[in-house]
């Protein structure tokens, strides 16, 4: 940590950034060229004289892209909400209470969180079907849970274990039942824990992909990652509408990153990490 | 002692240890309430779900085929179909047979009785009876019928011989296609008719058979294999170098790692899809820069070349993951006391020494829980590779949940698909179970 920056340090670290953020950067130029600059020798240049808007135009025009976005909304903030609330008792119960078989429920928790989600999608896909919930937002809801549930129980735990020990005796000895301890004094506490877990679901619920193909197949209720993997026509690639479809995803990820780096950095480490 | 003694501790100790077994029982009674929730939704929404695979794979289960679209352990019935065609084939025959003449009245007379013997066999059990005429009605006045009143049990020797009297009949019409007035009609009826029974269709572990046997399943768990075994060891190869020139204080930490977190944070089907346009063959920009330094002959190839789609789907794997491996590499790192590598310094150990002794000793936890969460991750790739590739060019990416889904949904074999499916999980399983044993129960560390 206390090892010094040299100047060859920063060069590296510039080309490090430039070579990951590349990819968003070529496709950030070439959504404002038109079309026609896409192919052919101007493909290779990265500016355009005819900056133009038409591909973010088209991407809302002619593709149901705002429609998709709405679904993806919906859905990953219900999954969340539902999941991360579920979870927080259950974690609760795991870091804080005394009971047989906690290590074994962790144990169960973790092994879940690793099943292939190909392994559950046929009978979900049937169930789903029969009950008629294909094709509506509750269809991906459900789903989702396999791999949510799993994550916030996951992070959660090792959030409310880093929670001082001594304010919960305290709040015992003066009288407070084990319900109240958690919503006055270690809920208060978890906040930032709560927050930060909330923030990897939404993550993974926005990003799932192989529930949503298979379950929500209606254009209705199609999320993004689907909606612009269908962009694909059956012969061409609009590259201009994906291009522009991709930055428009991209845009307010990188906001949330640049905010939350922090936070998401301790969620994806803690519990990978023995202390 | 005083006996009167006695009772008097008792009475102090008592309450006290009474106090603390009834804490400990109601933190238990409240602990596992809380749990509860959590473990029911696991159970229904996760675990279930794994067991019914397998239970679907052990079945010919089609979705699109009437008679196999669920899991049949026994002989059933579909009155509906079967209503819906008997009725009319049998009034057809008697058209055919009043215009037939000689042989064949006698041969067309002959399978309509033998219908009718089976039908009559049907109505004479009861309750089959009254279900057969609820649906006839429905079925006149246009009622839709639930499922649940269309299908019903069947005794395995009616249902053999209602089976084979429709499948002879069916043959027979075709044989006599030439002397009939419409055969459409009566053959397309008696084909129908077929569809109302339903054999079982358990086929016990002959999809694992067929499977573990069939060269398209090997392929895919090799490419599933050379996928992650490459990628993952790139990701912590590179991973660790960019971790260790990271740990450090400099001016810009937050930024840089703001900027590893976006390649991690963006959904892989809209990667998959960037990655995509930058490898095109006409207008991709990496393509073209490949094909500058020589790595292929032609920008076309990356994509349309096995080796070529191999590397590039695993080039875009590496992009996406390498920063979250750097970032929990990083975390490790900085857990690891700075007077260690003074005190190394000192006794003169040179830096690839302090890495060896120092770093990788205590980094090794930090690198076995990334490796086993990168390679579970790896291994069930699925999106990446189903829009950049689609397992192709000639299924040389298609890995083995590519292979699974298409089964399932392209195909919709739901009972193959399900046995891919398993084999997906036997196989996970088994990695992390390695992988758990080098780390113990490090994992689960109580506080």
């Amino acid at each position: 940590m206390n090892k010094k920056a040299g100047p060859m340090f920063y060069v590296f670290l510039t080309l490090f950034v430039f070579l990951v953020m590349f990819p968003f950067l070529w496709v950030l130029a070439s959504s404002i060229k038109p079309v026609a600059e896409l192919f052919g020798d101007r493909a290779f240049i990265p500016f355009t004289n005819n900056m133009t808007g038409e591909n973010y135009e088209s991407v809302f025009v002619n593709y149901p892209f705002l429609k998709y976005l709405w679904n993806s909304l919906v859905v990953s903030s219900i999954t969340t909400v539902y999941a991360v609330l579920v979870a927080s008792f259950a974690a609760y119960a795991i870091a804080r209470l005394n009971f047989k078989g906690k290590t074994v429920i962790l144990g169960l928790v973790l092994s879940v969180s690793m099943f292939p989600q190909i392994a559950t999608i046929s009978p979900i896909y049937i169930v789903l079907k029969n009950l008629g919930l294909t094709n509506s937002y509750l269809g991906l809801i459900i789903p989702y849970t396999t791999f949510t549930l799993p994550l916030s129980i996951w992070l959660l735990v090792t959030f409310f274990r880093k929670i001082p020990f001594d304010l919960e005796e305290a709040a015992k000895m003066d009288g407070a039942s084990p319900m109240q301890t958690y919503w006055r004094v270690i809920l208060p506490l978890a906040i930032p824990g709560i927050f930060t877990t909330a923030i990897l679901v939404f993550i993974s619920a926005w990003n799932e992909f192989l529930f949503a193909l298979t379950i929500n197949t209606d254009d209705e209720f199609k999320t993004v990652p689907v909606g612009i993997a269908m962009f694909e026509g059956q012969f061409t690639i609009p590259w201009g509408e994906v291009t522009a479809a991709t930055v428009i995803v991209t845009v307010p990820l990188v906001i949330m990153v640049l905010l939350f780096q922090r936070r998401i950095v301790s969620g994806l480490t803690s519990g990978a990490v023995k202390e | 002692m005083k006996p009167d003694l006695m009772p008097n501790n008792q009475k102090q100790t008592a309450p006290k240890t009474k106090q603390k077994a009834k804490k400990k029982r109601s933190d238990r009674s409240l602990g596992y309430m809380l749990i509860a929730p959590s473990m029911i939704l696991i159970l229904i929404i996760a675990i279930w779900p794994v067991f019914q695979s397998f239970y679907y794979s052990m079945f010919d289960l089609r979705l699109n085929n009437p008679v196999k679209s669920e899991a049949y352990v026994s002989y059933k019935v579909n009155l509906q179909t079967y209503l819906d065609n008997y009725p009319f084939l049998i009034s057809s025959l008697e058209d055919e047979v009043d215009q037939a003449t000689g042989k064949t009245k006698t041969e067309l007379e002959a399978i309509k009785a033998n219908l009718e013997k089976v039908d009559a066999e049907l109505k004479a059990d009861g309750e089959l009876s009254s279900k057969y005429d609820e649906i006839d009605e429905k079925l006149t006045v246009m009622e839709p019928i639930s499922e649940e009143l269309a299908i019903s049990d069947l005794d395995k020797e009616v249902a053999l011989d209602l089976e084979k009297a429709v499948t002879d009949s069916s043959e027979r019409l075709r044989e006599l296609k030439g002397e009939l007035q419409n055969p459409e009609d009566v053959i397309g009826l008696s084909a129908s008719l077929k569809d109302s029974v339903i054999t079982p269709n358990f086929i016990g572990l002959k999809h694992y058979k067929e499977n573990l046997t069939d060269s398209r399943m090997w392929k895919a768990i090799q490419n599933t294999t050379v996928f992650t075994v490459i990628s993952v060891f790139a990701e912590l190869v590179i991973g660790l170098a960019i971790a260790l020139l990271i740990n450090k204080a400099f001016f810009g930490r937050g930024l840089v790692r703001a900027t590893i977190l976006i390649p991690w944070a963006i959904p892989t089907a809209v990667s998959a899809f960037m990655w995509k346009y930058l490898y095109d063959g006409q207008n991709g920009i990496v393509a073209k820069a490949f094909a500058e330094i020589g790595l292929f002959d032609q920008m076309t190839d990356m994509l349309t070349t096995s080796t070529g789609a191999m590397f590039a789907v695993i080039f875009a794997d590496v992009w996406k993951t390498t920063p979250y491996m750097a970032l929990l590499l990083l975390a490790g790192l900085q857990t690891i006391p700075s007077s260690l590598y003074e005190a190394a310094a000192i006794d003169g150990a040179s830096k690839w020494k302090q890495f060896l002794k120092i770093t990788l000793p205590l980094l090794k936890s930090s690198i076995l829980v990334a490796l086993l969460f990168r390679t579970l991750d790896a291994f069930r790739v699925f999106d990446l590779i189903y829009v950049l590739t689609g397992g192709g060019p000639a299924n040389s990416t298609e890995t083995i949940s590519i292979l699974a889904y298409k089964v399932m949904f392209a195909q919709t074999n739901f009972g193959e698909g399900s046995a891919l499916s398993v084999i997906v999980f036997v196989c996970v399983a088994i990695i992390s179970m390695i992988y758990i044993k080098f780390l113990g129960r490090d994992l689960l560390n109580d506080r």
